[in-house]
């Protein structure tokens, strides 16, 4: 048995100064870096800085926005309530949905809203579960309102990459909305009207405010949102819900959570025992959904007939809708005849 | 082919190995030189596997160190190591279907630099290496489409390809029949004789150590015990001393090589040293009553003497082949003075006495009555059944005896169990004092 | 074992192998174009192929793209916007990110020597989750998500790496502590993640979808981070080939054959770990590619890591790629996450695998 001439006891090689694996990979390295670089050039819409006007929104940006654009994407079914009644239907090219697996147009807008303001699925912009940045930029708009439930990433992308500006409106209090008007008018030219708008809105809140004042007593309340086998979804302390109840001159029995959005067991409303229990139906909740809920049939409310069902939009979405709407509903419900 | 150097190729210099607590090498000192084949062997867990991973640097020395043509093989990288030492292993865990020649260019690595791939150099040499080892036809074949003893050759194809001036082989005719075992090895010292290199080799098969190693070692319980020449390493003594076997040592006419033939019985006197030495227990006999107590007694771990015993006799051929040291006597003769004397010496150094029932006769009477003045330093034993009487052809003269034994002191015991039982009692330190029944070989050490 | 392992795929003649990588390279440009013109909006083939090509050819070829299509010039910015700004760099992102979970897949295979081997087994994959969702619901720098969320998780991802080298090291170094650390670490993250996510359900939404995969940050600088990164470090990692060839024989015997097995074994883990880190910084979890590629690449091409490496990176750049063309494909309309997808077309095959394995060997053809 033979091998070849063997390398037995030879020495090692000698090593290279600098490896050659460091040096293909410095390479390769500078040759991404570069594709970076140059890759920065590739964005295509440069910032538009065309005349137009200041507005300061309610998260307290201060944003350069086109007057009166003709093409508008509302992300928010609150602002497109305040859009539509300044009349400015017609500059809406693009609503706020949800992925079309998971309801589309109708996860935001109930159906009343979608005739109402004849919105159509083409109007659709994703938000929801992630947003889809092309289906905005497919409708070419040249401002974006949004509220809060687009995200800070959404918007970041928006303002950053797409280059449009936009708008954030998301009232802290129900006077916010009233400010929001002003806006609107202010950036398409229709203050008249807003104010006009904001007349109507001070009356209601006004009138409320005379209406609580006159009553003795405020009855204990439950207005709830969601039912499922837990309890019942209600408002707490900084929500427009509980806001609303205070403003009609009743008393939340969620009044002193912890948290905005609380649920409230079945045994928890019944120790509180409200007087009177306000449902909000919409988006497939009706009172047989809640007369569902535990305890239900406990309740002195269910058992004196004094349940009512109101369309949730209006407690819920801050709008127009909900003080000329969602507050005369609920003075109706708590003080009968004391309009 | 290298020349002699001054050098030797592998050092171990007093090395110990130590697993926590326990021992595994203990000033192990032995070297090779360049192109000798050194067979490693020994009984299991003597060390030889240790040893040679602390040769490959897989274990820290305790003490002492390994070199490797002179440099302390701790100093070296593991790269070093590797165009050095080249390493056949007992079990290889590839579970992949590498082709067999790529498998053995793997043994290629510590020639290449990072970014080299193979050349036709290399793949020459796999393919030469392949044919050396007789795989030459199964070069495109996946390695574990090979059966065991074609898997053994190609594990030494990779180490070959190494192409060190050392290669390490941990029993690498484990997994193989007798065809394969002789091929592998002796390819292996055609190598270690026509390339000069040097081979080390854990074999348990000292046969076949004999007939292929230059030198053999022999490691006990982590020591060296034995250095040299196989004719001069081989011996029946060793076998009993380190493995516990008897055997017999031959000649092969042919080769002029020694081999050993173990014996049916393996031997009890391999146990371990620690636990304390039983014996010596005397036992007297003759005419194959002794037989029975000498195998039982061995097994049990006591270490034995018997006497006075003629030649021929079946109780002295088993004493002989058990080792067993006895006084004997010419056949046929009446017991002479100097096999008494004999006998006289080994019962007193006894410390526990078992008188066989053998038939007495004028002519062995006197194994009885030599007992006699033993009897109240050593416990002693007569074992009764059959009955004395039955046994007496002196004319009542061994009746008397058994008599004036007893009187002695001495206690009659009716079988091996009692007697078992009676000599733990003896020795109440021993391991078997605390367990029933005997046990065997393989329970022990 | 039933039946004999059947002989290793015949390896390919040298000029062959151009021959095949230009059609290779031909059928990739073609896949990377039709895939760009696929999102939640739809884009007109011819008019997007103009587009791209305009765009490439840097105003060269088509230079009116829309011209006759009855698109209107504003339309037609958007569209070039879409396809040019979104897609297309959506696409770039998956081949990439495709790319490091099936390099690192292959390399951690073949590291523990483990089949079933994954990215996400270290626990890394927690790691990266767990900084995004601290990110998010605490609502950290959230005017610079965009640029913190990656770094959140890269940081979290690499941490846990390296935790888990920490924690294994020296002597326990072996390839089954390992791998029960890295099981043992992922799960005490995990743990961490849902009590972070339960007490702060706000931000929670986006992290669970996150959970999922999305390749939607991908723009070209992200792409061009990405890509330099993952070069980087994948070609680094696909240096290791021949070490990871003697691995599969044992620690110590390819130690006897030189390789320095316990830091080989920690180099390739850590640089594993950066690379899935860095996929997981940009695209959230994504399953499975790390998992079924290099299995694909040894049904193909045998068990040599030296092309199992690279092969499972191109197989993992195809994997995801596709994984996005099926979501758009089946569900036009959705932007679902992608890891769904992955993990519909990863489980059965996982499965299928499980099932061959009571029968052949292990890992190679069988």
């Amino acid at each position: 048995m033979l091998l070849s001439t063997s390398t037995v006891g030879r020495p090692d090689p000698p090593r290279r100064a600098v490896s050659l694996t460091w040096v293909v990979v410095a390479v390769l390295i500078a040759a991404g870096l570069a594709v970076a670089g140059t890759a920065a050039f590739f964005d295509l819409r440069a910032a538009s800085t065309l005349g137009g006007i200041r507005v300061t929104d309610d998260l307290g940006r201060t944003v350069n926005v086109p007057y009166d654009p003709a093409r508008v994407a509302v992300l928010s079914p609150s602002i497109m309530d305040e859009m539509f009644r300044l009349g400015l239907r017609g500059h809406v090219v693009a609503v706020d949905c949800y992925a079309a697996a998971f309801g589309g147009l109708s996860d935001d807008y109930s159906p009343d809203q979608v005739a109402a303001w004849n919105l159509t699925s083409s109007m659709c912009v994703q938000v929801g579960p992630t947003f889809a940045p092309e289906m905005l930029v497919n409708l070419t708009p040249d401002l974006v309102l949004a509220s809060t439930i687009v995200s800070v990433a959404a918007v970041e992308e928006i303002t950053g990459q797409l280059h449009i500006p936009v708008v954030m409106l998301q009232p802290p209090t129900l006077s916010g909305i009233l400010v929001d008007d002003t806006l609107l008018g202010e950036v398409f030219g229709v203050s008249s009207t807003a104010q006009s708008l904001n007349a109507d809105l001070s009356a209601e809140l006004y009138n409320a405010t005379r209406v609580g004042a006159s009553v003795g007593s405020y009855p204990t309340v439950l207005l709830t949102y969601s039912v499922d086998s837990d309890g019942y979804w209600t408002f707490g302390p900084g929500t427009f819900g509980l806001s609303l109840i205070e403003l009609t001159a009743a008393t939340s029995i969620s009044a002193s959570a912890t948290i905005p959005y609380p649920e409230l067991s079945g045994a928890q409303v019944l120790i509180t025992d409200p007087q009177f229990i306000v449902y909000g139906a919409g988006y497939g909740l009706n009172e047989s959904t809640y007369a569902g809920g535990p305890e239900w049939s406990q309740f002195t409310a269910v058992q004196n007939g004094r349940v009512s069902g109101i369309d949730s939009n209006w407690v819920t979405e801050p709008d127009p809708t909900m003080i000329l709407d969602g507050i005369p509903a609920l003075l109706a419900t708590f003080h009968p005849g004391a309009t | 082919m290298t020349g002699p150097t001054t050098l030797p190729a592998l050092r171990v210099r007093h090395l110990s190995v130590r697993y926590g607590a326990r021992v595994a090498l203990h000033d192990v000192d032995l070297q090779v030189h360049a192109g000798e084949f050194l067979a490693l062997t020994g009984p299991n867990g003597s060390g030889k596997t240790t040893l040679i991973r602390a040769a490959l640097g897989f274990l820290p020395a305790t003490e002492g160190a390994v070199e490797v043509f002179g440099r302390s093989v701790e100093e070296l990288t593991v790269h070093e190591r590797a165009r050095q030492m080249a390493w056949v292993p007992q079990e290889e865990g590839l579970r992949d279907q590498v082709p067999l020649r790529d498998y053995v260019l793997y043994g290629r690595y510590p020639h290449h630099g990072r970014m080299d791939g193979e050349s036709d150099a290399d793949r020459r040499l796999a393919d030469r290496i392949l044919t050396d080892v007789g795989l030459g036809d199964r070069a495109s074949d996946g390695v574990l489409s090979l059966s065991g003893g074609e898997r053994q050759r190609a594990v030494l194809g990779r180490a070959l390809a190494q192409e060190t001036p050392i290669l390490l082989l941990d029993e690498p005719t484990a997994h193989l029949d007798i065809g394969h075992q002789l091929d592998l090895l002796g390819r292996v010292r055609t190598l270690s004789r026509t390339r000069g290199v040097t081979v080390v080799a854990a074999l348990h098969d000292l046969n076949l150590a004999a007939r292929f190693a230059d030198r053999i070692v022999v490691l006990s319980h982590g020591r060296r015990v034995a250095d040299g020449p196989p004719a001069e390493v081989l011996s029946e003594d060793l076998l009993v001393r380190v493995w516990g076997i008897a055997a017999d040592l031959g000649r092969d006419r042919r080769t002029g090589l020694p081999f050993l033939v173990p014996h049916q019985l393996v031997q009890a006197s391999r146990r371990d040293p620690s636990s304390p030495f039983m014996g010596p227990v005397h036992i007297v006999g003759g005419g194959g009553s002794a037989e029975a107590f000498l195998r039982a007694l061995t097994e049990e771990g006591f270490g034995l003497s018997a006497g006075a015993l003629h030649l021929l006799d079946s109780d002295a051929e088993v004493a002989e082949a058990l080792s067993i040291p006895s006084a004997i006597e010419a056949p046929f003769a009446p017991l002479g003075a100097e096999a008494r004397e004999r006998h006289r010496a080994l019962l007193g150094a006894a410390r526990a006495i078992v008188v066989c029932p053998f038939a007495v006769g004028p002519s062995n009477l006197s194994n009885l009555l030599d007992v006699l003045p033993f009897v109240d330093r050593a416990p002693t034993f007569l074992m009764s059944a059959p009955p004395i009487r039955e046994r007496d052809f002196c004319g009542g003269e061994a009746e008397k005896a058994y008599r004036a034994l007893s009187d002695a002191g001495a206690t009659e015991v009716m079988d091996l169990g009692g007697l078992l039982g009676a000599l733990r009692a003896v020795f109440p330190s021993s391991p078997s004092a605390t367990q029933d029944g005997p046990r065997t070989t393989a329970e022990r050490g | 074992m039933d039946g004999q392992p059947s002989p290793p795929a015949p390896p390919v003649r040298a000029g062959r192998r151009w021959i095949v990588a230009l059609l290779l390279g031909l059928v990739g440009f073609t896949a990377v174009i039709g895939s760009s013109l696929l999102g939640t909006v739809a884009i007109p083939v011819r008019t997007g192929v103009e587009i791209l090509l305009h765009q490439m050819s840097g105003g060269a070829l088509f230079p009116a793209p829309c011209a006759g299509t009855g698109v209107s010039v504003a339309h037609c910015g958007a569209l070039t916007f879409i396809v040019w700004n979104l897609y297309l760099p959506e696409v770039l992102l998956a081949l990439i990110v495709g790319a490091a979970l099936g390099i690192s897949g292959g390399a951690l295979q073949g590291v523990f020597r483990n089949p079933l081997a994954d990215p996400f087994l270290l626990g890394i994959s927690s790691g990266g989750t767990l900084g995004a969702a601290i990110l998010y619901v605490y609502r950290i720098q959230e005017a610079h998500a965009d640029l913190f969320l990656p770094l959140f998780a890269f940081v979290g991802a690499t941490a846990t790496g390296l935790l888990i080298l920490a924690v294994a090291r020296g002597r326990y170094s072996s390839v089954e502590t390992l791998l029960l650390t890295g099981v043992a670490i992922s799960n005490l993250l995990s743990a961490l993640l849902s009590l972070v996510l339960l007490y702060n359900p706000v931000g929670g939404e986006q992290v669970t979808f996150w959970l999922l995969g999305s390749l939607g940050s991908a723009d070209w600088e992200v792409d061009g981070i990405a890509f330099g990164i993952v070069l980087a470090l994948g070609t680094v990692l696909a240096l290791y080939g021949r070490e990871l060839n003697l691995l599969q024989l044992g620690s110590d015997v390819a130690q006897s054959a030189g390789v320095d097995a316990p830091r080989v074994r920690l180099v390739v883990i850590l640089l594993a770990s950066l690379t899935t880190a860095v996929a997981v910084a940009f695209t959230g979890i994504i399953g499975f590619v790390g998992l079924v590629s290099p299995h694909i690449v040894r049904r193909v091409a045998g068990t040599d890591y030296r092309v199992v490496l690279p092969g499972s990176a191109a197989v993992g750049a195809i994997f995801l790629l596709t994984a996005r063309d099926v979501s758009y494909l089946a569900f036009p309309s959705s932007l679902l996450p992608i890891g769904i997808f992955t993990a519909f077309a990863g489980v059965p095959f996982f499965l299928y695998l499980l099932l061959r394995q009571r029968r052949g060997t292990t890992m190679g053809t069988t």
